[in-house]
């Protein structure tokens, strides 16, 4: 009797060791199988529903056994510990467990140390029960038994991607003819590998690093599972989190072409100083063969302060005359932009594109230096930039049947995005400009600061200002009294149905309308 | 890396055995070092088969051994799956996969020519050499063909067309209509390549002859002029929609008034060896003064453009010898021996045209990508309430 007890007490408590153990790799996936961040969040995590119900199972079960005598805890295994088991089967995931090959590898190494610990415990001793007792304490501590086996596992791991990497550079070896471009930059370079991407496709077979797959892993797997013999070009985007991640990627690709879109301050919790940045961006000119094309924003202070030395460089800026290639004559419209690109003082191409926005027009700049030195002709790079596609909600530029041409940049909300906006607000033809904005949120203590700048901003570029929300938008207010405003051509509103009700009232054909930043839904105005 | 190259040829066709003889003739020219070929043989009854046998012209003399040399495989139509699959597989024998990057149509007539590989092609979202579904049907349809070129003001000799239903329903209609364009004329299914079923009718009784003969081939039967002091000329383009160039014009010396289907293919047969064709008695450059050339060219171009064709097509020209009028007679998507023949008495070799055509393959599938495709969003997943709203608006 005690034995069949036995045997249903240890099934039970290995269906629970399986749900146990793959809710922990859930936890530990979720924290990119780093064990500085799993313990991190283990603080905040360590008292949950199911540790606690551990605890009262292993009170349980373990006074039973002393107390009472084996009969009873048995019965009291395989009751809790199927509720238990029960319980966490149920559990709803947003975002569910993915059994890798990696995930099923720390699965099976915590698996394996959990059952070792019990089957070791078990020939010490020879106690039945106490050894269901000890799994179901190996249980409760599973959350440090994922951190060993996760230590267990690194080189494992470590050896795993070295084999990726290789093979990466294995497959690069066979492709000496294709053409290697990296793209980095604190801002633009995904919007700058797109705009290259179609520019250079007008002649080229190109393949792009996908999405945000810009760390060396990702470059990694998009040329093992996306690379073919028929690309000729390959644009790799490449992020920074730290120092060296860069010349990582560099020491894989080898890229012959770098453009730089711009160093800022971003990251600094890693990175601590702008010359820390400047320095880890850079790896990427310092990677380029010599002689290399260096492709560099020069808007920026600290892309421009840089010497580049045994590299081609083309440093390009959307409005300073004194640089290798720079922008002239733009003009925005209901359709867009056009502009004319010049290098010193030679003028070069104008072209048209449905984009708006400085920071836009200098990316496709860099894209069209590139694509120039590549060969690519100028009427086929012009044909490709009237192509390019606006990002939804950002600087999305439409006109409405009634007339009026609408700025959709909803999405955007820092200070520097709005700013651009404003600019290209003033710049657009047409008859009176309006805004309708509830500001910024989410900027810190320096909220206030901005709102009110934003406020100054748009004194100087709007004919007529809605405010969304009457105290959120204080320091606008501020701001717009600042420049004294006139308070006719301010309207506060409820919320963004007032403030739609309103405009429906006073628009006309030819008003120019810009929608800078939306809300949730959920945010009290 | 070599760029993966699938010719698929053989098909359910009469043409069939010229496409095997093209397909050789393509394969072999390939520059190797920048290639790696499979070939992919659809039989008559339109089986799919992979192996090197198939690289022998010598083995298709014996269809069934050559087959049992040879892997049966199928493609999937499934988008982005560009492999190839082995039809039999079991515990001790893998199932095959090829993969190809690009697929490379051989193909002369139905089946092949016409539209329907393409379809494939399409779906599975493959680069491929050649005309896409839409130039590919129209141009191997005869009538079809006829409709665009003369709208787009391409000359054409008068014609009139009826289904073989119809004929057998009210004949006298017909005869009346092809009265007018007056006799002789000429009898074509609409949708074969070469020359098959096509016959010439001085008068009605032949007509009638011609028309029972066509209908056998196709249910739809076209009648038109028969230009009867004629020299024949043909002429490759090699381009797509944005870019054309014309090759040297050929003449095609056949032995009667039109060229029939032996003498377009099996004339040089006797000495054992078919070459397709390259064996053709013909003219290159054709005996022509230099604007009549220039002025074919040109025609060439604008049929290729208009049909908005892509890869390399023949296309050919009836010339009156009376008027020395100049009529576009048809168009030939993928053109026996892909004409390498004129191409090579123009400016490029055979590797080299092929080179081409995959560029402009490649080509044309990043202009698709470029264009904006969104069928993403799931409409089931927006809230009732939007769709009850747009639904009220």
């Amino acid at each position: 009797m005690d034995n069949i007890l036995f045997f249903a007490a240890l099934a039970v408590i290995l269906v629970y060791a399986f749900a146990k153990l793959r809710f922990e790799l859930h936890m530990m996936q979720l924290n990119s199988y780093r064990n500085e961040r799993y313990f991190k969040w283990l603080k905040t995590n360590l008292v949950i529903t199911t540790r606690v119900l551990e605890v009262i199972a292993l009170a349980i079960t373990g006074v039973l056994i002393l107390a009472v005598g084996p009969g009873a805890a048995g019965i009291a295994f395989v009751l809790i510990y199927a509720l238990l088991a029960y319980l966490l089967f149920v559990k709803k995931q947003k975002k569910p467990v993915v059994f890798t090959k990696r995930a099923q590898r720390l699965f099976a190494t915590n698996a394996v140390l959990t059952i070792l610990t019990g089957g070791i415990y078990f020939v010490l001793t020879g106690k039945t029960f106490c050894t269901v007792w000890v799994i179901g304490f190996t249980l409760f501590l599973s959350f440090i038994y994922i951190a060993i086996a996760n230590i267990l596992m690194a080189p494992v791991e470590k050896s795993v991607n070295q084999w990726f990497y290789n093979d990466a550079k294995r497959i690069l070896e066979q492709r000496p003819d294709l053409i290697i471009i990296g793209i980095t930059g604190s801002y633009g370079k995904t919007s700058t590998k797109h705009f290259l991407y179609r520019m250079l496709s007008e002649k080229y077979n190109v393949l792009m690093t996908p999405g945000s797959f810009n760390t060396t892993m990702g470059v990694i797997r998009t040329i093992r599972e996306q690379l073919q013999a028929t690309h000729q070009v390959f644009i790799v985007e490449m992020g920074a989190k730290q120092p060296h991640d860069i010349k990582e990627i560099c020491d894989l690709v080898h890229p012959q072409i770098g453009i730089l879109t711009a160093v800022g301050e971003q990251h600094l919790e890693t990175f601590k100083t702008i010359q820390n940045v400047q320095k880890t961006k850079f790896e990427l000119i310092d990677a380029l063969p010599s002689g290399g094309l260096a492709v560099l924003n020069a808007d920026y202070e600290f892309v421009a302060n840089r010497p580049v030395a045994d590299r081609e460089t083309a440093l390009y800026s959307s409005d300073n005359e004194q640089v290798d290639y720079y922008l002239k004559d733009i003009k925005y419209s209901a359709k867009g932009s056009a502009f004319s690109v010049y290098r010193k003082g030679e003028h070069l191409a104008d072209f048209d594109t449905r984009l708006v926005g400085s920071y836009n027009l200098s990316n496709i700049l860099a894209g069209y230096i590139v694509a120039r030195h590549l060969e690519v002709p100028d009427s086929s790079v012009a044909f490709a930039i009237k192509k390019l596609e606006p990002v939804q909600h950002r600087l999305d530029v439409k006109v409405h049947p009634n007339g009026v041409t609408v700025i959709d940049d909803a999405f955007n909300s820092n200070p520097v995005g709005s700013k651009m906006a404003l600019e290209v607000l003033k710049g657009m033809e047409g008859q009176r400009k309006i805004i309708i904005t509830p500001g910024m949120i989410e900027l810190g203590e320096k909220q206030e600061y901005y709102n009110t700048l934003l406020g100054e901003q748009i004194a100087d570029s709007v004919d007529y200002a809605i405010l969304v929300g009457k105290n959120i938008t204080l320091p606008i207010m501020k701001g717009l009294k600042n420049k004294n405003y006139p308070d006719n051509q301010i309207y506060v509103a409820q919320n963004f149905k007032d403030a739609v009700n309103h405009l429906s009232t006073m628009t006309r054909s030819g008003d120019v309308l810009l929608y800078e930043n939306d809300l949730p839904d959920t945010y009290e105005l | 890396m070599k760029i993966k190259i699938g010719v698929i040829f053989g098909g359910r066709s009469v043409e069939h055995e010229i496409s095997v003889i093209s397909a050789q003739q393509a394969i072999s020219a390939f520059d190797k070092n920048s290639y790696d070929i499979t070939p992919i043989y659809i039989t008559k009854t339109g089986k799919w088969y992979t192996g090197d046998a198939l690289l022998i012209v010598d083995n298709y003399k014996n269809t069934d051994n050559l087959l049992a040399q040879c892997t049966e495989v199928y493609m999937t139509p499934t988008f982005g799956d560009f492999a190839l699959y082995g039809l039999q597989s079991s515990i001790w024998k893998k199932a095959e996969v090829f993969k190809i990057d690009v697929a490379f149509p051989v193909i002369h007539g139905t089946n092949g020519e016409d539209g329907s590989l393409q379809g494939l092609l399409e779906l599975k979202g493959i680069p491929y050499v050649g005309c896409d579904v839409l130039s590919s049907a129209v141009g191997m349809d005869k009538i079809m063909m006829k409709m665009v070129l003369k709208e787009s003001g391409l000359p054409v000799v008068d014609y009139t067309w009826f289904t073989d239903r119809s004929w057998h329903l009210d004949k006298q209609a017909i005869i009346e209509k092809v009265n007018k364009i007056g006799y002789p004329v000429i009898v074509k299914p609409s949708n074969l390549g070469s020359s098959v079923g096509v016959s010439k009718a001085a008068d009605e009784a032949a007509l009638i002859e011609a028309v029972e003969l066509a209908g056998r081939f196709s249910s739809r039967i076209m009648v038109e002029h028969m230009v009867v002091d004629l020299k024949e000329i043909n002429c490759s383009v090699l381009g797509d929609a944005a870019n054309q160039s014309a090759s040297v014009c050929e003449e095609p010396l056949g032995s009667g008034d039109i060229l029939s289907y032996k003498d377009k293919y099996v004339t040089g047969s006797k000495g054992g060896s078919s070459k397709g064709m390259t064996s053709t008695k013909r003219r290159i450059p054709a005996d022509l003064p230099k604007e009549q050339a220039m002025l074919i060219q040109d025609l060439a171009k604008e049929t290729f453009r208009v049909l908005s064709c892509s890869g390399v097509s023949r296309i050919d020209f009836l010339v009156d010898k009376k008027d020395n009028k100049v009529y576009v007679n048809e168009i030939n998507t993928i053109p026996g021996s892909l004409s390498f023949y004129l191409w090579e008495a123009t400016d490029k070799n055979f590797g080299q045209l092929l080179k081409t055509l995959i560029d402009i393959a490649l080509k044309r599938q990043r202009e698709r990508e470029n264009l904006m495709v969104s069928y993403s969003e799931n409409i089931f997943n927006i809230s009732g309430a939007a769709l009850s709203k747009s639904g009220k608006s």
